[in-house]
């Protein structure tokens, strides 16, 4: 998924990207460019004839021998063998409502057949014929800016997202029905975002779009979709799907990481008790102990507090930095360590071990660095870890056992590799699973790894004796709920209960979760349910392994503190979008 | 004896107070008559004076001089003390010499209006190697120039974004207006966003406070 607004800076700054390659393509003002792209870098080809106003979108015919640019007021058709312009299409300007200066043709679509698809600040949907340089259809559809246009593979559907954040779906028709000549015809209309819809993508059965409100929606297209499962349901995304807060446990410490900054709080503590769902006083309040920002435009990508808190490390797209924090009362002072060993590409996942003397790395090529620490606040790195098979694919999910012997790595290509950090070797590797990992965790007593995929499905491992444990496989044989299969969004943090063994903590946005391996699963319950005498007994203590806690949401971060008490992360909706930019005024009746 | 110094004292006090009296009357004279001073006396009177100042401005440019000289002293000690080591030095003069070399070359080839560029690019050429032999290896060298040009194209860019998106022409209300038509237009009717959100609005109700405290006491007193 391309982030529209950067694309189209970038876009101007010529290190832009097309999806489509082999060359590829970036224009600055007024101006195309062609870069080639080899394994190692980027290298640049040639200039196309330059133009007078800036250049806001382009899209490669499919045979890549042509390409339109937008611009304003205008689009151009290159031809790239001479590098001209074959074609220079005028658009016309806001014919109703307030006069605009200039229209700007924000992206555009070439079609195979040759014709191109234009959408304009004006609110036009506009299809060309690039050959003739004729205006085939016209659909005024906003009096607000359209801004982005999406085509199906099969080039018969296609989306369009405006500033005002609906997304119309153009599909190309029959005049008559079983007629040869097609049109294309505006056919859907769908609201799901608040705020400009800066990018949408056309999959073969479903559509993408992103907003400004910070939602991604996964939209199918009904009549696309065979089965009408929960599969294939409409999903909006609005949290990423990994844990941005870390927590010191025994500190009390939090960590949240934002894109530019990050924030680490001190948590309040009570010391009165009370009733179940009652809210106690606080005789100290949370406090704000620091605040991070980091250095340049980069986001931050990965962060984590040591256990102790006297650590905390972070990582750039580029970059990673380690910093000592030291605590002593109400006062705070940070440290960053600069002699950091150098380490190749970035970190995509970060973890501490569980008495802060180790920090581990999850490389972009496939390896886990591991970096000593000492408490003179010095650093360096003691080894690499690698899988046996040379992958590329970076690392991503890391789970560190508590006794410090035992390191588990997910990677993107759905491997996950089992360490002896003891003769750093490759002690297994668990069997691969056809989703994509979205947590793991070691459990503390017996050492057997917890999975959660992103199809909800949850496996325990046991690296003992390389093989999945028996709860797991009874687990498989009888199946996971259905509430449990059908939930939103994937388990994104996995955390265990000290002085309870069997106590597995998952959540994911909208819930969490208390699985009790010990308790029997639900179909145990519901096999007994069939004895007619003991219906209301065990409907009244029908003990089942997933316990279920909904009451606080959207959730970022839920974890143990000590056996009695939890820290669970709320971030409202509300708040987020309180500092989003104004959306687009829109007339509502009675209002 | 008490009495004698007492007189003794007395005659002091009358003689000094005689004094002044007389000091004062001069003073007064002088006011009224100009002294009369020879033409010769003043002349030798003035080359006096102008050989102190001149004499004066000797000694100064003198210190002067002699500071300067000091510190010269030292810029060069410190300067020896910061020189690089020898070898990194003969290393230095010799990719000068050849880049020189290499430039010299390329102008022969081109015409005059080549010549300038590649001169340019020679010594841009240069400074860079020289550049990579001084600096460290985990430092990179940047023409703020340069990255000047680009923040301010990239400035540009996102001005002319902003400008297109949110620009008078573009229409764009307030976020709390746009929530608080979204409340009203729900089944459930709510007030403004801004008062349903209670991180909203803090100023506003601040003042309203204010407003309300100060008219209360307003009325009360009187």
């Amino acid at each position: 998924m391309r982030y529209g607004f950067f694309w189209l800076l970038r876009c101007r700054k010529d290190e832009a990207l097309t999806l489509r390659s082999p060359p590829q393509v970036g224009c600055e003002d007024g101006s195309v460019k062609l870069f080639q792209v080899l394994p190692d870098r980027i290298q640049f080809e040639r200039q196309l004839d330059r133009q007078k106003e800036r250049i806001l979108s382009l899209s490669w015919h499919p045979s890549g021998t042509r390409i339109a640019a937008g611009s304003i007021d205008r689009f151009y058709i290159f031809d790239i063998k001479s590098g001209h312009v074959s074609r220079q299409i005028l658009v016309e300007r806001r014919l109703q409502g307030s006069p605009s200066p200039k229209c700007l043709v924000w992206d555009l679509a070439f079609l195979s057949d040759g014709t191109v698809v234009s959408v304009d600040s004006a609110g036009k949907v506009q299809f060309w014929d690039s050959e003739m340089g004729t205006l085939l259809s016209k659909h005024p559809i906003s009096k607000a800016a359209v801004l982005s246009v999406a085509v199906a593979e099969a080039e018969d559907s296609l989306v369009v997202g405006t500033s005002e954040g609906t997304v119309y779906q153009f599909q190309l028709l029959p005049v008559k029905l079983g007629g040869s000549e097609h049109h294309w015809v505006r056919t859907r209309l769908f609201r799901h975002h608040t705020h400009d819809v800066r990018t949408v993508a056309h999959t073969a059965t479903a559509f993408i779009s992103g907003g400004l409100d910070g939602q991604l929606v996964i939209r199918p297209l009904m009549e696309k979709v065979e089965s009408k499962t929960y599969e294939a349901a409409l999903r909006i995304v609005a949290f990423p799907h990994r844990c941005l807060v870390s927590c010191a446990r025994r500190a009390r410490l939090l960590l949240f990481q934002y894109p530019q900054h990050l924030e680490l709080w001190r948590l309040g503590t009570t010391n009165t008790f009370g009733r179940p769902g009652e809210v106690l006083p606080v005789s100290c309040p949370p406090q704000n102990l620091l605040q991070l920002k980091a250095k340049g435009p980069e986001h931050i990508r990965s962060s984590c507090v040591s256990p102790c808190g006297s650590w905390i490390a972070y990582s750039t797209a580029t970059r990673f930095y380690l910093h000592r924090v030291q605590l002593t009362g109400e006062q705070v002072s940070i440290n960053r360590v600069l002699k950091t060993p150098k380490l190749n590409g970035s970190a995509h996942h970060l973890l501490f071990s569980s008495d802060s003397t180790r920090l581990f790395v999850a490389s972009d090529c496939g390896c886990v660095h591991v970096l000593s620490l000492l408490q003179s606040g010095a650093c360096k790195h003691l080894h690499t870890l690698r899988p046996n098979l040379e992958r590329s694919e970076a690392v991503y999910q890391l789970a560190v056992s508590a006794d410090g012997k035992w390191l588990s790595a997910a990677g993107g290509d759905r491997d996950i590799c089992i360490y002896n950090l003891e003769n750093t070797k490759l002690h297994c590797t668990v069997p691969s699973y056809g989703c994509p990992v979205t947590a793991l965790a070691i459990h503390p007593v017996t050492n057997n790894l917890i999975i959660a995929h992103s199809d909800q499905q949850v496996f325990e491992f046991s690296i003992r004796d390389k093989g999945y444990t028996p709860w797991s496989r009874k687990l498989q044989q009888l199946g996971l709920h259905k509430d449990w299969l059908e939930r939103d969004t994937p388990i994104t943090h996995i955390a265990f209960r000290p002085r309870h063994p069997s106590h597995v903590l998952l959540h994911d946005t909208y819930m969490f979760c208390i699985l009790d391996t010990s308790l029997p699963l639900h179909e145990d319950a519901a096999a007994s349910k069939k004895q007619a005498q003991l219906v209301k007994t065990t409907q009244r203590n029908r003990v089942h392994a997933f316990k279920i806690c909904k009451r606080f949401q959207p959730l970022l971060f839920v974890d143990f503190l000590d056996d009695t008490s939890l820290v669970v992360v709320e971030r409202p909706l509300m708040d987020i979008k309180a500092q989003l930019p104004p959306p687009v005024y829109q007339k509502k009746f009675g209002t | 004896m008490a009495m004698g110094r007492d007189r003794a004292m007395a005659r002091e006090k009358t003689e000094a107070a005689v004094v002044a009296a007389a000091a004062f009357s001069e003073e007064e004279e002088s006011d009224e008559a100009p002294e009369e001073v020879t033409f010769e006396k003043a002349r030798e009177i003035a080359a006096e004076g102008r050989r102190l100042a001149g004499e004066r401005a000797r000694r100064e440019k003198a210190i002067l001089k002699g500071k300067r000289r000091h510190r010269e002293e030292l810029f060069k000690e410190q300067k020896k003390r910061k020189l690089l080591p020898e070898n990194l030095l003969e290393e230095l003069a010799s990719t000068q010499n050849s880049t020189n070399q290499t430039s010299d070359v390329l102008e022969q080839d081109q015409n005059v209006e080549d010549e300038v560029e590649n001169h340019e690019d020679s010594e841009k050429h240069s400074e860079e190697e020289i550049l990579a032999t001084r600096c460290p290896k985990n430092y990179m060298a940047v023409r703020l120039k340069d990255q000047d040009l680009t923040s301010q194209r990239q400035q540009e860019a996102k001005d002319f974004i902003q400008r297109q998106l949110y620009g008078a022409s573009c229409n764009r209300t307030t976020a709390n207006q746009y929530f608080s038509v979204e409340n009203k237009k729900n089944a459930v009717k709510k007030a403004a966003i801004q008062f349903v959100n209670k991180s909203w609005g803090k100023v506003k109700k601040q003042k309203a406070n204010r407003f309300t405290k100060h008219w209360v006491s307003s009325k009360i007193i009187p």
